[in-house]
């Protein structure tokens, strides 16, 4: 059957982590006037809600989204995939060969129209089409793009005064709230394994080849919201001091030394003063002989785009960079700075054809790095994270309008990460709870209200297609949520979470001289483990490498387990923190059963969730935040001004891209569209 | 002939403000390779004369710098030209290895 088309043009804006109850909050204070004029002219629900798939993580979201399968389908349920050796382990999933869904991409590209994947972060990469209309940029991280593959330095602060009597440098420094940034116990400042970097430990060539990743949960001090709190960049600290030996310095300017590369790369920067004879700029060269700066800084304004070489592991290469002048002292007495981390310019690994990577460089600009680093330091969230994100949503709008404008594409799948990424640091600082009680949660809502209105300026961008044809649908994944509480020790993604089990006897582990658990599971008292964010697996034996559960007992167990889990009571409150348990066989209700979700879903009750993924997908927090995700669709195709009753799944939005363009459904689709909001009966 | 020592200081202004193509071994007095390495790097400095330049930083009286590279180890000799870091060869190396290194860094 062959239906007509409802729009030949289709964009959807995907923004990770964008949670439509706090938006309605932004809105209604008039804050985002871009996504209200997109609702004025379009169709969503008046909670702007999409039923979110569960589990609430983002690569099983976003593959529900492009496949319109429930991710026991597509089998993408959770950020990791089990291990097929280890129960203790998990190994990267973020690989399009692991969906057992196809994606709508594919038949848009294959029904002739010129199709791009941009960075969309569940089951994009590598390409599942052969159709030369099939453009897809990265997908193999969420963060931003080439941020997996093209990391080659570190951020850094550099810190230069008179009374620094030497250059000093300290590799990737977790440094709590408060702390300077002046290196005065270099021993105690060292982390031995600077070199297992994140990103190549989650997302690097090791990782994507299916390498084993061990992390275990077992207190606060393992949580996300404790880790990605705390802030770790290098730190450089300088002599300031009158400029000598270069060819071109100019009159009165002093000098510093900003080490870079791991340390092995120097540039001596000099501190320039004003007609009024005030030091306002920074200019950093390649070496003091060069008769021009790489760069030259002005107070406030943070620079990208600064190519410069930069070495790791032996191979130096040109990386591009951002600066930004963090203070510069007047009178010539302190200078700190910012440098970001650099991102090697001609990594094409990730882009599909490759011939699209040197068109975007050349035609928009090099992929701009952004800042990871904020947490619990405000200036530096104020300064620099923030800032850098708009910078990176900028350079993506501008290439996505770009392959719109001039490259003739005409359906994009894309998304951005700004506000998950800021969720991911910031959120759990919306409410001061006692772990965190030296920070002031006013400061950080209104970091939060900073995110939305950077989004809105994104959205805005693309604004001007609803004049020209297109069809824009606006969604997430999920929500994040400013937690009530500081969330039990079950239910983080990351890893294996062993402190809520080992109190109910299920999971044990190895203990040092002393009694204490160390990382290191005791698989002959094992019984059960609790590993991603909503699954438990029995140790089984003749299934599991080390199983000491005979099958027949399985059932029992299991009735065991989930009685002991509603049981179990948090030792803060004292009140249940577990929401709902259920068997693999019952979890099909939710769309969260089959071989990829392990023997028991279960999830965290509201009120005690961290940011996302360990709730049920309705779960709502503090400061007005849900972990719902977001719906709003207009242009072409689409009802203008209205506004539906109808519950919105996030599988309903694969089979409805499908109608608009007048296509068959995904193969595995689950969902059905949403012909409410369509302007013609289908 | 022997080498010039360098402290944090002077490892700025000889290595970096002055740019010449040099080499710097870190090495530590009880290191026995080192013992090896530094004399075969004396026997070779006047073959270079004023082209190349030969230093060495005793790692445990300058430890940041020793830190500041993460260097793991010594004897390692790393290469500089135009204050930029041109790689290092690392143990017991061979005065050929030396040769061909210095020859790659001066691009003969």
């Amino acid at each position: 059957m062959k239906r007509t088309a409802l729009t030949q043009k289709l964009l959807v804006l995907g923004v990770d982590g964008m949670d439509p109850k706090i938006t309605r909050k932004f809105l209604a204070e008039g804050k985002m006037p871009n996504l209200q004029k997109f609702i004025e002219r379009g169709s969503a629900r008046e909670d702007l809600r999409l039923l979110g798939a569960i589990p609430t993580i983002t690569p099983p979201c976003w593959t529900t989204l492009a496949t319109g399968a429930y991710p026991g389908t597509h089998g993408i349920t959770c950020y990791w995939r089990q291990s097929p050796e280890s129960l203790d382990a998990v190994v990267y999933n973020m690989d399009s060969r692991n969906c057992t869904a196809e994606q709508i991409w594919n038949i848009t590209a294959e029904a002739g129209l010129k199709t791009l994947v941009w960075h969309w972060p569940g089951s994009s990469w590598p390409p599942t089409s052969h159709s030369e209309n099939l453009s897809v940029v990265d997908g193999t991280q969420p963060g931003s793009v080439n941020m997996g593959v093209a990391q080659l330095d570190w951020e850094k602060v550099i810190v230069a005064s008179p009374e620094i009597k030497e250059v000093r440098y300290a590799p990737r420094v977790d440094k709590p709230a408060g702390v300077g940034c002046i290196i005065t116990d270099l021993e105690d400042s060292l982390d031995a394994d600077v070199d297992d970097e994140m990103m190549e430990l989650w997302w690097g060539d090791t990782a994507r080849e299916g390498g084993e990743i061990r992390t275990f949960v077992m207190d606060d001090e393992d949580t996300e919201v404790v880790i990605g709190s705390k802030v770790a960049y290098d730190i450089v600290n300088s002599p300031l001091k009158d400029a000598t030996g270069w060819t071109n310095a100019p009159e009165g300017a002093k000098e510093f030394t900003i080490l870079t590369s791991g340390g092995v790369m120097r540039r001596p920067a000099l501190i320039l003063k004003n007609e009024a004879g005030e030091y306002d700029r920074v200019a950093i060269y390649k070496n003091k002989k060069a008769e021009a700066p790489i760069v030259t800084l002005e107070r406030d304004e943070m620079v990208a785009g600064i190519i410069d070489d930069v070495t790791k592991k032996e191979v130096t290469k040109p990386a591009c960079r951002s600066m930004k002048i963090l203070e510069l002292d007047p009178l010539g007495n302190k200078v700190r700075l910012w440098i970001s981390n650099a991102l090697d310019i001609a990594n094409d690994q990730l882009w599909h054809p490759k011939s699209l990577f040197g068109e975007i460089v050349e035609n928009v600009g090099v992929v701009p790095p952004v800042s990871l680093i904020g947490g619990e330091d405000a200036e530096l969230v104020r300064e620099i994270f923030e800032p850098s994100w708009v910078q990176y949503n900028q350079w993506q709008a501008d290439c996505m309008n770009y392959c719109i404008n001039e490259k003739g594409y005409e359906v994009v799948f894309s998304h951005l990460h700004n506000i998950d990424c800021a969720g991911h640091q910031l959120w759990h600082l919306g409410k001061t709870l006692s772990p965190w009680d030296h920070t002031d949660e006013k400061t950080y809502q209104g970091f939060i209200e900073k995110f939305y209105i950077q989004t809105d300026d994104y959205l805005g961008e693309f604004m001007h297609l609803l004049d020209e044809g297109w069809t824009v649908l606006v969604l997430s994944d999920h929500g994040l949520i400013v937690g009530e509480n500081v969330p039990p020790i079950i239910g983080e993604y990351g890893g294996l979470n062993t402190k809520v089990m080992e109190d109910l006897g299920y999971t044990v582990m190895k203990k040092d001289e002393n009694g204490n658990s160390i990382r290191e599971v005791d698989w002959e008292k094992t019984r059960a483990i609790q590993i991603r964010s909503n699954y438990i697996y029995l140790n089984i034996k003749g299934r599991d490498k080390y199983g000491i559960v005979d099958p027949k007992d399985k059932y029992d167990l299991e009735e065991q387990l989930i009685s002991d889990l509603y049981n179990y009571r948090d030792d803060r409150t004292g009140k249940r923190v577990i929401g709902i348990c259920l068997r693999n066989k019952d979890a099909v209700l939710i769309g969260a059963n089959g071989p990829e979700c392990g023997d028991i879903f279960f999830s965290v009750e509201e009120g005690y969730n961290r940011l996302h993924g360990d709730s049920i997908s309705t779960s709502e927090g503090y400061f007005e935040t849900s972990v719902s995700p977001i719906f709003v669709a207009a242009g072409n195709g689409i009802k203008p001004g209205f506004t539906t009753e109808r519950t919105i799944r996030q599988v309903d939005v694969a089979p409805s891209v499908s109608v608009l363009l007048g296509l068959r459904y995904p193969a595995q689709c689950e969902g059905a569209p949403i012909y409410q909001i369509f302007s013609e009966d289908v | 002939m022997s080498l010039q020592q360098l402290n944090s200081t002077g490892f700025e202004e000889i290595i970096y403000d002055n740019c010449e193509p040099c080499l710097v071994i870190f090495s530590k007095k009880e290191c026995h390779v080192c013992k090896e390495v530094v004399p075969m790097l004396e026997e070779l400095k006047p073959q270079y004369d004023e082209k190349f330049g030969f230093y060495y930083v005793d790692v445990e009286e300058d430890k940041e710098l020793f830190q500041r590279f993460s260097l793991k180890g010594v004897p390692q000799i790393l290469f500089f030209n135009n204050g930029e870091y041109q790689g290092k060869v690392a143990g017991k190396v061979e005065e050929e290895s030396v040769e061909e290194k210095i020859a790659e860094v001066l691009g003969v």
